[in-house]
């Protein structure tokens, strides 16, 4: 307690944070390790940082043949911009109703049978795995053109994303509650629903709303193979070289999101 | 800092503080009080009497609806560069120690000197020499710097409290705002934190506002006592004054169950 003891020590505790500090053989040799091998995934992946460079006047040209915007284009895009929000929408639930029970058997903390979670992460991965834009080729075929196999895509996709999500949502939680409720006798089931999920909420509410918002971004790229939305009109903008209908699309878009984002914010401030 | 001005003057006064809390709580009601240079004080009361809202609102953690607080005759206001500055001399001890608990112990007592550096070097995670002497002083102070290189949760809670203390310490404050430091610490574990923060005190001249709700503990180390009942002062004295009949008017007790507490 005494100050007289403090002066060796603190020159002890100097020299080791010091001798800490210093880099040792194993450590240049891990940093030369993971230089060399990011140098040669850049190879591999082409890049070429110059060609950025370059790339940026290449860009900022496309970008000012979309201006001014072309207003009036706006009339068409009503209804496939409406079509993108209820794909997203749906493909959101679907998400839901898919993730939820996956995430819940995937979570190591409330799912203990190593079999059943072990299967639940398979079969997330595998939802995961194969990107909307394939499930919606797989669901066109299967279904036919329109918003229904883009919603059914984002669901399978997001679904995989979001039961992840939960199960790792689930996996942070406090254990104090969780101890103390099977402590008064409560079953399985009800500890789950009593001291888990209402720590979990938030997360899982976060995570919708989030996903809700990429789904729409989804959702104009899920028109290119047939899945309805506003996809097609942007892709067929592109293609006729209608750069001013292009940018119309886009902010339209671009607006989309900007609200999602301000109401989930709003929503997600009054849930917790 | 010239002599007779320490002693003319109150190291801490607060005057005149109200806090009402929005949905209307009103936590703190006309609360006056002075606090001299290098004097332990405690504040005393059971739990919701205000004790917190109070020292929060003395470094402006909490700002108050009225009053004013005088730290060395200077108002505290709500500036932000003058409010970080004053931040820098209240070292704060909280009740659930609240280490960044992925943090070591010595970078935790480190984080005591931000306040004293530029940003760009502190997001480099890099201090400099001075400041690791200081903080490597600190830990000796509380008897820690022998785990200095462990990671804070791996300590138990008495230890943690100490760190805690010692990032306080390494403000190199004048003040010391200490909010239920032992509360959630078993007795032998609360008298042995308290020593080191009064000892440190002491050594170091610094001036320590501790909350608390255990009676024997404020008589045990308290210069001076400030009993709080419902967010307005109801006592103040030394702990010799801390009759059965105050302490009721405190807790709102039997005078025979509050003399069982002490």
């Amino acid at each position: 307690m005494s100050t007289a003891i403090s002066r060796p020590s603190v020159e002890g505790v100097l020299a080791e944070l010091a001798a800490r500090r210093r880099w040792r053989l194993p450590q240049i040799a891990l940093a030369a390790v993971l230089v060399a091998f990011l140098a040669w995934c850049a190879e591999g992946a082409n890049l070429r940082p110059k060609a950025v460079i370059e790339a940026v006047p290449v860009i900022a040209e496309y970008f000012a043949r979309m201006a001014p915007p072309k207003w009036e284009f706006a009339e068409v895009l009503w209804k496939p911009a409406a079509e993108t929000l209820y794909i997203a929408l749906w493909g959101n639930v679907i998400a839901l109703l898919i993730g939820l029970p996956l995430g819940v058997l995937a979570a190591s903390n409330v799912t203990r049978s190593p079999v059943l979670r072990h299967s639940a992460r398979a079969v997330l991965n595998l939802l995961r795995s194969i990107s909307e834009l394939i499930w919606a080729v797989f669901f066109v075929a299967a279904v036919g053109l329109g918003p229904f196999p883009g919603a059914l895509a984002l669901g399978v996709n997001f679904g995989g994303i979001l039961g992840r999500l939960y199960a790792e949502a689930l996996e942070n939680i406090d254990p104090g509650p969780v101890e103390a409720l099977e402590a008064t006798g409560a079953s399985r089931l009800q500890v789950i629903a009593y001291a888990m999920f209402p720590q979990a909420l938030p997360q899982f509410v976060t995570y919708n709303l989030y996903w809700f918002e990429v789904g729409v971004r989804s959702a104009t790229v899920l028109g290119m193979v047939g899945a309805g939305g506003i996809g097609f009109e942007l892709v067929t903008t592109i293609r006729l070289f209608e750069w001013r209908e292009t940018g119309v699309v886009l902010l339209l878009i671009l607006a989309m999101v900007t609200i999602i984002d301000l109401a989930s914010t709003w929503i997600r401030a009054r849930i917790y | 800092m010239n002599a007779p001005n320490i002693q003319l003057q109150p190291m801490i006064a607060v005057r005149g503080l109200s806090k009402t809390y929005a949905g209307g709580v009103r936590a703190l009601n006309d609360i006056n009080i002075e606090v001299a240079a290098g004097e332990f004080l405690v504040i005393l009361g059971p739990s919701g009497a205000g004790k917190s809202t109070l020292l929060r609102c003395i470094n402006r953690l909490v700002d108050p609806t009225a009053g004013e607080v005088l730290h060395n005759g200077k108002v505290i206001n709500g500036n932000r560069s003058e409010l970080r500055a004053v931040r820098r001399q209240f070292g704060m001890v909280f009740q659930q120690f609240n280490l960044v608990k992925r943090l070591s112990v010595l970078t935790n007592v480190l984080t005591g000197r931000l306040g004293y550096r530029g940003l760009w070097r502190s997001l480099a995670y890099s201090f400099g020499e001075a400041d690791k002497r200081i903080a490597i002083e600190c830990l000796a102070r509380v008897a820690m710097d022998h785990k200095a290189f462990q990671r804070a949760d791996t300590l138990s809670g008495g230890e943690q409290q100490r760190v805690a203390i010692a990032r306080a310490l390494a403000q190199q404050p004048t003040v010391i705002l200490a909010d239920e430091p032992v509360a959630s610490l078993d007795p032998k574990i609360a008298r042995q934190v308290l020593g080191y923060l009064r000892e440190a005190a002491r050594e170091l001249g610094i001036t320590v506002l501790c909350n608390l709700h255990q009676v024997d503990y404020a008589k045990e180390f308290s210069e001076r006592i400030v009993g709080m009942s419902r967010g307005a002062v109801v006592f103040e004295g030394p702990p010799a004054q801390l009759t059965d009949e105050i302490l009721h008017r405190i807790y709102y007790r039997e005078p025979g169950e509050a003399a069982q507490e002490s």
